[in-house]
């Protein structure tokens, strides 16, 4: 198995693993925002915000993997 | 504007620019023939002695029936032509789709606005904003500064004595020359990355039209080469002139671009208080500038003939550098330089804490340098996705038109295209708010806690 064959297959095999752990994360984290908007209504804009905020840094781990990809998908000739 | 787009593109490339014609045609055609068919059915359902059911169901499958016959004949006439280019056929058939589409979120965003900002506008002056307004406007062009020298660096990577040159310029700029010669170190490293990706399938924009046309321009081939910073600089101009106009008309009743703008202005520095309070006023202004930079850039790509400059690393790490830089220095007065130094040290107050310094230091050392990348490759990750999968789904319909039986299933992917540039949309809106909002973190964790919680205190009354 070459250089080229090992990328071809470990690229999209990686950025799967990434998503499924970045889906997780974002699962987690979607419920507990959405349990904690249902249990106080009131803090509804700060729960957002902080939501929105821990789902972006959730969504880089599985964008540093895309990243990753389009850099070394030049490689497999 | 699509007549003029296939218009220039005749001379240069005639067969992808008649096809580019004959899609928006059709795509035109479909959508009158789709609202007549409409109107009539909702008509008939409303006004019922106007006319007999009968009349109705005959004019509609009239309709119906031209429509499928000039439409789907149109199509399938046009895919038998030997001449044909698909991508441009493709991007002709989605312009009528985009146009509908823009023109629905501009009619959506200012109603949606004027429902929420009843209760905002009521406590909040116009003046205030506009006057954060104008701050934003001089931060813009200095945000557009770096990028402007940025963008010759890049051209220059692989010739290196005119890359000197261009960091000689950038030092006799003086006030970005720090951050451009940074930037410049960046680009310079990054440029053996960069290859590997240009083999990447683009949509046409106006500049490949513009360069097909007359190749051997210098200018043209400038703004070939250039392409993410022209449409930068694009977005800070249409920024520019959309919040001059807005300034310029302000009433104290807002109209509905005003209070879209202002809307939005007035959420962001909720969102943003609650974190910085008492530092707001300083730091809002520069963050609301990369909010709108950032928004435009992302949104402009949508706009057929356009790219967004945000799916080049070289931008966002340009605008990421800026951030990064901005943060440092505000930490440094903020803080004090001793306060810098323990706040890099993560602050150690016992003997565990420091005997802890030497692996601290490191880290946080490391957690500071990694923010611009991540910041940066965030960004650029999310908008060049959403590109390369509408460009993939633009490929897609291409090859169903080519297998001329399947010519059927391309108005639906047309559909799905629209879908997707929706999608598009929202990771715009969603991106560059995620940018300003880590912005305003940062800029919150280098800000002295303690009088921060006697702020959140006050703000809480």
């Amino acid at each position: 198995m070459n250089f080229a064959a090992t990328l071809g297959l470990a690229l999209p095999i990686g950025i799967g693993l990434a998503a499924i752990g970045s889906g997780i994360g974002l699962g987690f984290m979607g419920r507990g925002a959405m349990e904690a908007m249902g249990r106080q209504p009131e803090v509804l804009p700060k729960i957002q915000v902080a939501m929105i905020i821990g789902f972006g840094f959730i969504e880089a781990l599985t964008i540093y993997a895309f990243v990753t990809m389009f850099i070394l998908s030049g490689k497999i000739q | 504007m699509s007549a003029a787009f296939a218009a220039i593109w005749l001379p240069a490339n005639p067969n992808a620019a008649i096809s580019l014609a004959a899609g928006q045609i059709l795509s035109a055609l479909n959508f009158f023939f789709l609202a007549r068919l409409v109107k009539l059915f909702t008509g008939s359902a409303r006004m019922e002695d106007r006319g007999t059911a009968e009349s109705m169901r005959g004019k509609g499958l009239l309709l119906g029936g031209a429509k499928l016959a000039v439409v789907y004949g149109g199509a399938f006439a046009v895919t038998r032509w030997r001449g044909i280019e698909y991508l441009p056929l493709m991007l002709g058939l989605s312009m009528p789709l985009l146009a509908i589409f823009l023109k629905s979120i501009m009619l959506a965003l200012p109603a949606g606005a004027a429902k929420f900002s009843r209760r905002a506008t009521s406590t909040a002056s116009p003046s205030r904003s506009q006057a954060k307004l104008a701050a934003s406007i001089l931060l813009v062009g200095a945000l557009t500064l770096p990028l402007a020298l940025l963008g010759p660096a890049r051209a220059f990577a692989n010739d290196p004595p005119a890359a000197a040159t261009a960091a000689e310029a950038g030092h006799a700029d003086g006030s970005a020359a720090a951050t451009t010669a940074e930037a410049g170190q960046g680009e310079a490293a990054h440029g053996e990355e960069g290859k590997g990706e240009s083999g990447e399938a683009h949509l046409p924009n106006w500049i490949t039209i513009a360069n097909d046309y007359a190749p051997n321009n210098p200018v043209v081939h400038w703004m070939h080469e250039n392409e993410f910073l022209v449409f930068a600089w694009l977005a800070g101009a249409i920024f520019l002139i959309l919040v001059k106009v807005v300034m310029k008309r302000s009433a104290p009743v807002p109209g509905h671009l005003q209070n879209a703008i202002e809307w939005i202005v007035e959420s962001m520095e909720d969102v943003c208080g609650g974190m910085l309070g008492k530092h707001l006023p300083k730091y809002f202004p520069f963050i609301m500038a990369i909010f709108f930079y950032i928004l435009f850039m992302n949104l402009i790509g949508i706009i057929p003939g356009f790219k967004s400059s945000t799916s080049n690393v070289d931008v966002t790490l340009a605008l990421a550098l800026v951030t990064f830089l901005s943060v440092q220095v505000s930490g440094m007065i903020n803080l004090g330089p001793l306060g810098y130094l323990d706040h890099l040290a993560g602050s150690p107050r016992d003997v565990i804490g420091f005997c802890m310094l030497p692996v601290m230091i490191p880290v946080h050392v490391l957690g500071e340098l990694v923010k611009p990348v991540s910041l940066s490759c965030r960004l650029f990750g999310n908008i060049f996705g959403e590109d390369t999968l509408i460009v993939v789904f633009v490929g897609v319909a291409a090859f169903c038109l080519k297998a001329s039986l399947l010519a059927l299933a391309v108005p639906p992917m047309a559909g799905i295209t629209a879908l997707f540039m929706l999608l598009q949309t929202l990771t715009a809106i969603v991106q560059a708010l995620i940018f300003s909002l880590l912005t305003t973190v940062y800029l919150y964790m280098m800000i002295p806690h303690e009088s921060h919680a006697h702020e959140e205190g006050g703000h809480a009354h």
